[in-house]
């Protein structure tokens, strides 16, 4: 669903990304982790170019999207993206959040977009702040929020840029209850995180990013319990 | 106590009543806030146009010809008097028009252009670059977030800046007595030379000043206000 070909991405004389190759398979629940620094949260936000690539290809769904000719907005209606500090409209109500880009993308009209919204914001436990702005919330409800917001356009796969990183303690479960139940109903999820309980949890592969590239892939089982690179072996009896 | 009591009271009739000399002052008055008036808005919208030629980018992150035009205009306006732009404006642009007003409307807005973009272009970074972000991940374009996201959140920022450039602009005005138009203070002034006594009329003057300013400012204040609640913090 996803290729990414020899990637590379250099910010002035910071070579972050040095030469990634991956396929992310359609349903597939892909966990990136790895030190700060190391280019994963770079590596997610290349996916739909919010970074633009120095070199390297990437493909979604048979579409070269690094090609300058392609129209980056058309693919990332498909692309839902959710960030560490939310980033939700502050200016705008919840409903309005939400129904924004489906209605001024012509892809629904005011009410199936209303109705919609309505229906997620329920499956996150969220319906009666429909009407409330974003400083009103929690960051863990402006996060589901921002998760309700991403689902309203049915995006063919999610990428998470460190999720919970921003969150209270307290918070982080309720946030990764709605991704979790986002996976069983089989969306294609890329998810940065540190939250190894969840990588070992919902994870079909993790990847392990150090110094720019994929240093180790696996299945969360063989991860953890049997990884192979020292520097692989060293980060996690640091954080586990 | 009662000389002193009597002779300002002559003062202030040679100053005001005379002649019915107050009415110098409110044409002056008039003059003054027609050209501040129509000068804000021009200032807003030649403003408004360089923040975004500013902040207009190409994809390789180097500065468009837009830029490069309204970094030019800024740096030439900022950098010369404002009473001599209106000069030139006056003595060579626009030597033979015959409406005053109207090259002051034009030389104030142009002069308050360069400092409303500024002003602009700030409001606009200090929005959180997530919010564009955002955007741009659910596909909206740059001008649909811009409109959208961007420039509702920059208005409430840019209110109070803006606000003082129009005090300052009003304020300014007060040399079109240099290209022979009568507004407040040059009417002000003829009557201090016709009466030989300065006290009252200038200070006559500043007091009218004075409270259109307030009157401006507690506007502002209101509206800013309003604009506030919306934000339901």
């Amino acid at each position: 669903m996803i290729i990414v070909k020899d990637l590379h991405k250099k910010f002035e004389n910071n070579h972050v990304l040095r030469g990634v190759n991956y396929h992310v398979h359609q349903g597939e629940k892909i966990v990136v982790i790895g030190p700060s620094g190391s280019g994963k949260s770079t590596f997610l936000r290349c996916m739909n170019l919010l970074e633009v690539p120095t070199s390297g290809e990437i493909w979604f769904d048979g579409v070269n999207i690094t090609d300058p000719k392609t129209d980056i907005d058309k693919v990332r209606e498909h692309m839902g993206m959710v960030f560490q500090n939310f980033n939700l409209f502050n200016n705008l109500t919840i409903m309005n959040n939400i129904t924004l880009a489906p209605v001024k993308l012509k892809l629904m009209n005011k009410e199936e977009a209303c109705e919609n919204a309505l229906k997620l914001l329920e499956r996150v436990g969220l319906s009666e702040k429909a009407d409330a702005y974003p400083s009103q919330l929690s960051g863990g409800q402006k996060q589901r929020v921002a998760i309700v917001r991403s689902l309203a356009m049915n995006p063919r796969v999610m990428l998470f840029d460190e999720p919970t990183s921003a969150l209270d303690p307290e918070m982080v479960g309720e946030v990764l209850d709605v991704m979790k139940g986002l996976a069983e109903s089989g969306m294609t999820m890329v998810v940065v995180t540190h939250e190894m309980g969840f990588a070992r949890e919902v994870g079909t592969k993790v990847l392990f990013m150090d110094e720019g590239v994929i240093m180790e892939e696996n299945t969360p089982q063989e991860f953890f319990n049997h990884p192979k690179s020292p520097r692989l072996q060293e980060f996690l009896s640091k954080v586990l | 106590m009662q000389a002193w009591f009597e002779k300002s009271a002559k003062m202030f009739e040679a100053a005001f009543i005379t002649g019915d000399r107050w009415k110098l002052y409110l044409n002056g008055l008039g003059v003054t806030l027609e050209i501040a008036f129509f000068a804000a808005i021009l200032g807003m919208i030649i403003g408004t146009l360089l923040a975004f030629m500013k902040l207009s980018s190409r994809r390789n992150g180097k500065k468009t010809i837009l830029a490069v035009i309204a970094n030019i205009y800024i740096d030439i306006i900022r950098g010369t008097p404002s009473v001599l732009q209106l000069m030139i404006m006056w003595f060579i642009i626009f030597a033979n028009s015959k409406n005053g007003v109207i090259v002051a409307i034009l030389s104030f807005g142009i002069n308050s252009g360069a400092y409303v973009a500024e002003i602009v272009r700030a409001g606009i970074l200090a929005v959180d670059n997530g919010q564009m972000e955002a955007g741009r991940s659910l596909g909206l374009s740059k001008a649909q977030t811009m409109i959208h996201i961007i420039i509702p959140q920059a208005v409430k920022n840019v209110l109070p800046p803006i606000g003082n450039e129009f005090i300052v602009l009003l304020k300014e005005t007060a040399i079109v007595g240099y290209v022979s138009l009568t507004d407040l203070t040059r009417a002000a002034n003829q009557i201090a030379s016709r009466t030989y006594e300065a006290f009252m009329p200038l200070i006559g003057a500043a007091v009218i000043y004075f409270i259109v300013i307030k009157i401006l400012t507690i506007l502002l204040a209101k509206f800013e206000r309003r604009l506030r609640k919306s934000d339901n913090r």
